[in-house]
């Protein structure tokens, strides 16, 4: 039976909305703009290759972890632990790598960081405990188990095939460790938008009254993206030892702040449903691009904590889509 | 007051959104004392009327006179001077306060004694106003903990509350004040209306033609932003009302009666003895393919927690659900799902679809799987966009495309999304809790044309609702609750359907 409505036509797109529509996405890429400029400006170094590659190697290991955080925060949680993994896993590596060998390594320092958010997500769903309380909580026991494991010093090693590894050029000018992160990032981007954990992720985060009505496992892919945080933490913390030269009981200690500001200044909500691992890549250069440029400028250190806490207030403040949020809290 | 002066007069009023017309020269009178029906699609400019009239949204053009004087437009504190009070559809009240501390929310002035509030005072006024209301609820009740059709009538009592306080006669808005209240709460209401017509003017926006025909005695149809029509009730009827909103002639038969089933196939769903402890006293349900039992009862009886139980979003403490012979996890969605139950919940926005989602990634949610390559994990862009967009055809939904997030849907074609995602998907059984909430004429007929649609072909379908035109057109049989009890079960064959009447009896 056909039946006719009538119905005001749909308003013509003009050419504004395409940038409207983009803005979250095209702002970091503004202010990134803008903060290349302005460093180079101020000493032209900024802008050389070596120089990049500076950057990429700075902040090989902080893209990681804040992708690991994006996984979590995409369903609306938060993983406070990521930084104390980072640590964790760092050590594990350094610990096993002379006996074992750097496969071996590689293998006990990611499968340390998934145990870690196995736990995390479970007792999640199990306790019924906020995700910021129980990653909170892990965050103090992993920080303190490293200390009593280093006891205070730097766990050293031999064997630096894996040191070697990270470094490597085997693209000449670029280190290895660069190309993990980047591969890294495109794969979880094409997870996040192209299969059925990166779309159940979005949903139980845009709504986990309507995911679970639609038959999607909420608690068991809760725990997958708690799992997915602590292994890309463990190859952080692994890629992190490896490119030091040893295991540190404060390896991931700064990275937990920077990695949530680079989370949500690409453009993932914290309340999840919206974003994803794409957006990160942004924000974290936004922050390596700053800590970087500020260095090569000779900006002093307690400045520069100063004008990094400006920017991200700054940057999150013109970035977020306010129409998204119900309450600011 | 001369009662030849309209109580509330608006002249040429035309309000623009960018290149958009809400509203386009709307002359509306209301008489003093008067309770006048506005009538609309969804997206007729009812909204933005009452906005305009309550000072909210500033028109672009025209004017408005209370009582004969101009009010100044755009100003909610000038509008509420005049004596204007607005109930709106979505709840403005504050869950933690206790009811009199919400009735007079923002007029507590006038109770204060050296800075202190005359808490005594206040819940005085409020109880007389709620007790001349008929509202049987306590002053001094937490808002938060009384029912969502309680809170509405706390609302409404609020703004009759506002015309104890100044000394104006109040002119009341009420937007789809009936949406959400059970019929006892309707009729609560509407007794109340015509109690207080020597005191108010009394405007009424509805989607429901009855209420309109129950306490109006004028009513103004809105269409594309412009009024279509004004008559006395004792004039209009309901097809007459019908052509004026939808701007068409209604087909005969708007629950499709004729297309009703006589035979159905096998036993879909039985349900025996379901035990929820307060809610559900073994209650047996069973429903053939291509059947529709509707299943009545009034807020409280137990119907809403049937449908979650039946569609695994609550554990049964004690009872079997079988669907196809196979008897499903009690409280289990995924046993539901493998089942092929599907669901289309009451509350759209909070348990029907994700609104900062597209169309597509909401369609294709509960068959995302199905569109894996083979065993790979990985999804096909493609073919998720061509079912998407075959469905947005099929069940035609408006939608200026399937990347468009859903909340800029209106509340029909979200609805019929979330119908969409489960025929993609393809479901044996469908559980739907109050399928036309919210929705016009217009999208409700569609709606009503598909479900004829989906029993033809073989789908047992259970329909809970609170609108009861709407159980007794669509169902085959109608089944009553009454304290979580079956009271009744009614027969109603397309030829002979039941009186509304003869199903309320079992109800209440």
């Amino acid at each position: 039976m056909e039946t006719r409505v009538s119905q005001p036509n749909p308003a013509p797109i003009r050419p504004g909305q395409w940038i409207a529509k983009h803005a979250v996405s095209l702002y970091p890429l503004l202010v990134i703009l803008a903060l290349a400029a302005l460093f180079t400006l101020q000493n032209p170094y900024f802008a050389t290759f070596d120089n990049v590659m500076n950057i990429g190697r700075q902040s090989s290991v902080l893209l990681l972890v804040a992708l690991a955080g994006t996984m979590v925060i995409m369903i609306g949680s938060i993983d406070l632990s990521v930084g104390s993994i980072v640590t964790l896993s760092g050590i594990v590596a350094a610990l096993t790598i002379d006996a074992a060998g750097p496969v071996a390594a590689v293998a006990a320092g990611i499968g340390a960081g998934l145990l870690v958010g196995l736990v995390n997500g479970m007792t999640l769903i199990t306790l019924k405990v906020p995700s910021f309380l129980v990653t909170l909580g892990m965050l103090s026991i992993l920080s303190g188990v490293a200390n009593m494991i280093c006891g205070g010093s730097s766990i050293m090693f031999m064997d630096l095939s894996l040191t070697d590894l990270v470094n490597a050029e085997y693209i000449p000018g670029i280190p290895t460790i660069i190309l993990v992160a980047l591969a890294a990032a495109a794969l979880l981007a094409f997870v996040a938008f192209n299969t059925v954990l990166g779309r159940y992720l979005f949903a139980i985060g845009g709504g986990e009254v309507v995911a679970a009505n639609s038959g999607v496992p909420v608690n068991r892919y809760k725990v997958y993206a708690f799992m997915l945080s602590g292994a890309l933490c463990g190859l952080a913390g692994v890629l992190l030892t490896a490119q030091v030269g040893a295991g540190t009981p404060a390896a991931g200690a700064n990275m937990l702040l920077d990695s949530i500001a680079a989370i949500v200044m690409g453009g993932t909500a914290l309340s999840g449903g919206i974003g994803g691992p794409q957006r990160t890549i942004l924000g974290v250069l936004v922050i390596a691009i700053l800590s970087n440029g500020m260095d090569v400028t000779e900006v002093s250190s307690f400045t520069q904590e100063v004008i990094k806490g400006l920017v991200i207030i700054l940057a999150v403040a013109s970035t977020i889509d306010r129409k998204k949020y119900a309450f600011i809290k | 007051m001369n009662t030849m002066v309209p109580a509330l007069e608006l002249r040429g009023v035309t309000k623009q959104y960018g290149p958009v017309t809400a509203l386009y020269r709307v002359n509306l009178s209301l008489e003093r004392h008067g309770v006048l029906g506005l009538v609309g699609e969804n997206g007729a400019g009812k909204s933005t009327l009452i906005s305009v009239i309550n000072g909210t949204v500033r028109p672009t053009e025209g004017d408005l006179f209370v009582g004969g004087a101009r009010v100044s437009l755009g100003s909610p504190a000038d509008a509420a001077r005049a004596g204007i009070a607005t109930v709106f559809q979505e709840q403005g009240l504050i869950a933690n306060l206790r009811v009199f501390e919400n009735m007079l929310l923002g007029r507590e002035a006038g109770f204060a004694k050296v800075g202190i509030l005359g808490k005594q005072a206040m819940t005085r006024l409020a109880a007389d106003v709620l007790d001349e209301l008929g509202i049987t609820v306590d002053p001094l009740a937490v808002t938060g903990s009384l029912a969502f059709g309680e809170r509405q009538l706390v609302e409404i009592a609020k703004a009759f509350a506002l015309g104890r306080i100044y000394p104006v006669e109040p002119v009341i808005l009420l937007d789809e004040p009936t949406s959400a209240l059970s019929d006892a709460e309707t009729q609560i209401l509407f007794n109340s209306i015509r109690r207080w017509r020597g005191k108010a003017s009394i405007i009424l926006v509805s989607h429901r033609l009855s209420d309109v025909f129950a306490v109006c005695d004028r009513v103004a149809a809105l269409k594309d932003g412009a009024i279509n029509g004004t008559w006395p009730v004792s004039e209009a009827t309901p097809d007459l009302l019908h052509e004026a909103i939808v701007g068409r002639v209604r087909s005969a038969g708007y629950y499709k009666e004729s297309e009703q089933r006589q035979d159905f196939g096998n036993v879909v769903l039985e349900a025996r003895d379901l035990v929820v402890p307060g809610q559900l006293d073994k209650v047996s349900l069973s429903v053939r393919a291509g059947e529709i039992v509707g299943v009545a009862g009034v807020l409280g009886s137990g119907k809403t927690t049937l449908g979650h139980a039946i569609a695994g979003a609550l554990a049964v403490k004690a009872g079997d659900i079988f669907v196809n012979g196979k008897r499903l996890r009690p409280g289990s969605l995924a046993s539901a799902l493998a089942a092929d139950i599907g669901n289309v919940p009451a509350e759209r926005n909070i348990a029907g679809v994700i609104g900062m989602h597209s169309v597509e990634w909401n369609l294709t949610l509960p068959s995302l799987r199905s569109f894996r390559f083979g065993r790979w994990p990985i999804l096909s862009s493609r073919r998720q966009g061509q079912v998407t967009d075959d469905w947005i055809k099929r069940l035609r939904v408006r939608t200026p495309g399937r990347a468009i997030q859903i909340r800029n849907l209106s509340g029909g074609n979200a609805q019929k999304v979330v119908f969409a995602k489960w025929l993609a998907r393809g479901i044996k059984l469908f559980v739907l809790d109050d399928p036309g909430r919210g929705l016009d004429v217009g999208a409700k007929e569609e709606i009503y044309a598909l479900l004829r649609k989906l029993a033809r072909e073989g789908v047992a379908i259970v329909l809970i609702s609170d609108n009861l035109p709407e159980i007794i057109g669509l169902s085959n049989r109608i089944v009553t609750l009454r304290s979580g009890r079956v009271s009744a079960e009614i027969a109603a064959p397309a030829h002979d359907k039941p009186a509304e009447t003869a199903v309320v009896t079992h109800m209440v």
